[in-house]
């Protein structure tokens, strides 16, 4: 009988290898709900607000695992705080954590971010809502206090989006938001002139906000004159180094409008060069993340757009030229087309050293009867003011772009991508929103949680079996932000040099773990880690040892 | 060489040596000669297509659509100027947004069809057929494109045989496919074939199957790319 229990030990193995589906065992599959708004216009908005399904990993508490933040958006839907039991089970502690409460009649949850806003060491919260964002202080006893008045950031915002860096390189970082619909109340409008006047060349958005960081918990707006000033109908915002000169530059997703590429001046300000950096697009930008697929030294930048039978825009896949201008390689790379693009994350699922990458999709999954003829018959009226919601007929119980299957693209070796999803179980079809990557059993694969709108999230578990080597770095900063956000770690291991970054939350509505993450396949030791801390000075760690999680503090050698 | 041709040939030799003010200016001079030419005779084929051709390199396609605006205005029962005005929308489609291009290729059926209702003939036919193959499936059209090249193939099956009938073999059995009627495409295609032998465009269809066919077809119907709109075939001899 044992080779036969053998066989179907193997059998199961084999069945599950790849990525688990264990949300519910986990105790995470609670389901988001949109919001359903109660004015004149809701019977329209309805259609293009299936938002607010977000997920943010860090580890709030320091207990060394990843905990999650996770969002829902109705009017009386709570907020959750998984805490990670350590063996792969999670405990919602929102309510007792003081962070439950996102969501009310005047506010509706968008977006989630992690960040040290009093650079204390402990990551806070940021509530990105429609409404008035929260920020959550993280008092280090698994409680927060709501300190978002007190630290200059209740004013009222259709947020969508967060990141936070350290643009101008003076300690702490500094908070970016992006938002969708200009700061109209939603809720209660007083006009119908909020939508968007343009589907390719839209400027009637929220544009993007910075707040520069005061180092003693409040904020400053410094928008007008940091050269941020936009009103496209921003989506998602990502950072990185784009030329390596220690100073983070910013790409600016927008729905029905071009993309914008802002360089980092040096001196608190930044510069537009969309025209020479990435071109003016008519595109629907909806997720940034930088990460070096090609492994040749520069962050490169992946970017959905909507892609479908009737309006094939095609993603981007910029390839950074290393000159502050990128080439779109999205075709080349097969990555060109994943639907109704949302949320995408660059990792290393297989630990080959090669950055993969997963793509959420799918708009609103209803009923059989499509929405397309009905924006056509929109669309073909001449004069007709698209700022009007009035004009925008509502799409009831029908679908557009739904049903679309994620991708989860394997790297092959840079040159190219191919879908794996079908392969592992992780291709749902439920409408996808944001990701968020983190190695929640501290096993050395990657797993990811998936926020899908109105529906119940994914957590899937990197069973991956022969997975190659690997190595975790968790980066302390002393005279840089503590969380080290904009470091760059060079691991060279097996006749290759990797680059990745500590990011301040790229990717729309997801945020993966501040941890980095090197795959380093075969090589089994580590000939050289270099750390660039975001005070521009570089650091040799030695002795880094592999399958194994260190910690840097900035300063120290070993 | 009469003064269409000299102003193609000026129009091109600006284009081959790059774009400087004297030149743009000589453009612009061309142009309008060009559209001069065309609104002294404005249900002349040949010189709408001259314009179109010498509009494409620069660019200038608001230009040209304004243009034909006018002109059909001016001239209503011009059945010509209507179709090259469908076709001015058409050459902006590849250098447009994608919403953007749902309206060009949405005027441009407008402006067939006022050709067609002026005066049924086969390119007129041809073009609007062909055109609704462009539209995803969910705007059922592809039958309406199917009607047309259908009445297309009688219209040229009674006429002297020319080269270009064999676009609407191709595009005929390109919409019974997208029609879901693979054996009424592959006849049609086959028929082609034996009126056509040497079209690698039928060939190609009917060597391929599946997903083959499918990358093959849509190859030919991707909106980012630039359709030939020259209509220069029909007074071409081969």
């Amino acid at each position: 009988m044992k080779p036969l229990l053998a066989l179907l030990a193997a059998a199961a193995v084999a069945a599950t290898a790849g990525f688990e589906d264990i949300t519910s065992k986990a105790g995470v599959a609670v389901a988001h709900h949109n919001r359903k708004f109660e004015n004149p216009y809701a019977h329209i908005m309805a259609g293009y607000t299936a938002l607010g399904a977000s997920a943010s990993a860090a580890d709030y508490d320091g207990d060394g695992y990843d905990d999650l933040f996770v969002t829902d958006s109705s009017a009386n839907g709570r907020n959750h705080l998984f805490h990670n039991n350590r063996n792969l089970t999670f405990t919602d502690v929102a309510a007792q954590a003081g962070i439950d409460s996102g969501n009310d009649a005047a506010n509706a949850s968008a977006d989630s971010l992690w960040f040290d806003y009093n650079n204390d060491g402990r990551p806070d919260l940021l509530v990105v809502r429609f409404g008035r964002s929260q920020l959550y202080q993280n008092l280090g006893n698994g409680k927060f206090k709501e300190v978002g008045k007190a630290a200059g950031l209740d004013r009222y915002l259709n947020a969508i989006t967060a990141i936070a860096f350290d643009y101008d390189r003076d300690g702490d970082v500094d908070l970016f938001i992006g938002a969708y619909f200009k700061p109209v109340n939603l809720f209660k409008p007083e006009t119908p002139n909020f939508f968007p006047e343009s589907f390719e060349t839209a400027n009637n958005g929220g544009g993007v906000i910075l707040y520069r960081n005061n180092g003693n918990g409040t904020f400053t707006d410094v928008t007008d004159k940091s050269g941020l000033q936009t009103s496209g109908w921003t989506l998602d915002l990502g950072h990185a180094d784009a030329d390596n000169d220690g100073w983070d530059d910013l790409y600016v997703a927008c729905d029905f409008g071009t993309d914008r590429f802002f360089v980092n001046r040096h001196d608190g300000t930044f510069g537009d060069i969309t025209e020479k950096a990435i071109g003016i697009d008519t595109k629907k930008g909806m997720n940034v993340d930088w990460g070096d697929f090609d492994n040749d030294g520069l962050l490169d930048i992946y970017v959905t757009n909507i892609t479908d039978d009737y309006m094939k825009e095609g993603n981007f896949m910029w390839k950074n030229n290393g000159n502050l201008t990128f080439t779109d390689v999205s075709r080349e790379t097969n990555t060109y087309d994943t639907g109704w693009g949302w949320g995408a994350k660059f990792f290393d699922y297989d630990n080959d050293g090669w950055l993969d990458l997963y793509v959420t999709n799918g708009w609103v999954s209803a009923g059989s009867e499509s929405y397309v003829p009905d924006v056509f018959e929109m669309i073909i009226k001449p004069d007709l003011d698209l700022s009007d919601a009035r004009n925008w007929p509502p799409m009831g119980t029908k679908s557009l772009s739904g049903y679309q299957k994620k991708r989860l693209f394997h790297n092959e070796r840079g040159q190219a991508f191919t879908d794996q999803a079908p392969k592992f179980g992780v291709d749902s079809i439920k409408d996808g929103r944001g990701i968020a990557t983190a190695d929640f059993d501290n096993d050395g694969r990657i797993d990811m949680f998936v926020a899908n709108a109105n529906g119940q999230p994914f957590l899937y578990r990197n069973t991956m079996p022969n997975v190659g080597h690997w190595v975790e770095l968790v980066l302390t900063g002393v005279k840089s932000n503590k969380l080290a956000v904009g470091a760059q770690v060079r691991v060279t291991a097996g006749g290759r040099t990797q680059l990745r970054f500590v990011d301040g939350g790229n990717s729309f509505a997801g945020q993966g773990s501040m941890r980095l993450h090197f795959g380093l396949g075969a090589a089994t030791t580590i000939d050289k880690v270099e750390v660039r801390w975001p005070t521009g000075e570089k650091q040799l760690v030695a002795n880094v040892p592999v399958d194994k999680l260190t910690k840097i503090s900035e300063g120290s050698t070993k | 060489m009469n003064r269409t041709w000299i102003a193609i040939a000026a129009v091109a030799m600006a284009v081959a040596q790059g774009v400087r003010p004297a030149v743009v200016t000589s453009q612009q001079a061309d142009l309008a000669a060009l559209e001069a030419a065309l609104s002294a005779a404005p249900d002349d084929l040949r010189a709408a297509n001259d314009y179109r051709m010498a509009i494409i390199p620069v660019k200038q396609y608001d230009r040209s659509i304004a243009f034909f605006k006018k002109l059909t205005a001016d001239h209503p029962t011009a059945a010509n100027a209507h179709l090259n005005y469908g076709f001015a929308y058409v050459d902006k489609i590849p250098d447009a947004g994608a919403i953007t291009q749902v309206i060009l290729a949405n005027n441009a059926l407008g402006e067939f069809t006022k050709s067609l209702d002026l005066r049924p003939s086969w390119i007129a036919l041809y073009t609007r057929g062909n055109s609704y193959l462009f539209w995803p499936r969910i705007f059922n059209r592809t039958k309406y494109g199917i009607a047309d090249l259908t009445e297309a193939l009688k219209m040229q099956k009674i006429e002297t045989k020319r080269h270009y009938h064999v676009r609407v073999y191709v595009s005929l059995g390109d919409g019974l496919w997208k029609y879901d009627d693979l054996p009424g495409a592959a006849n049609i295609w086959r028929e082609g074939l034996a009126q056509f032998p040497d079209s690698d465009k039928l060939k190609a269809r009917l060597a391929k199957q599946g997903d083959e066919l499918k990358t093959v077809i849509e190859a030919d119907y991707d909106p980012q790319k630039r359709v030939d709109t020259s209509l220069q075939d029909l007074w071409m001899e081969r």
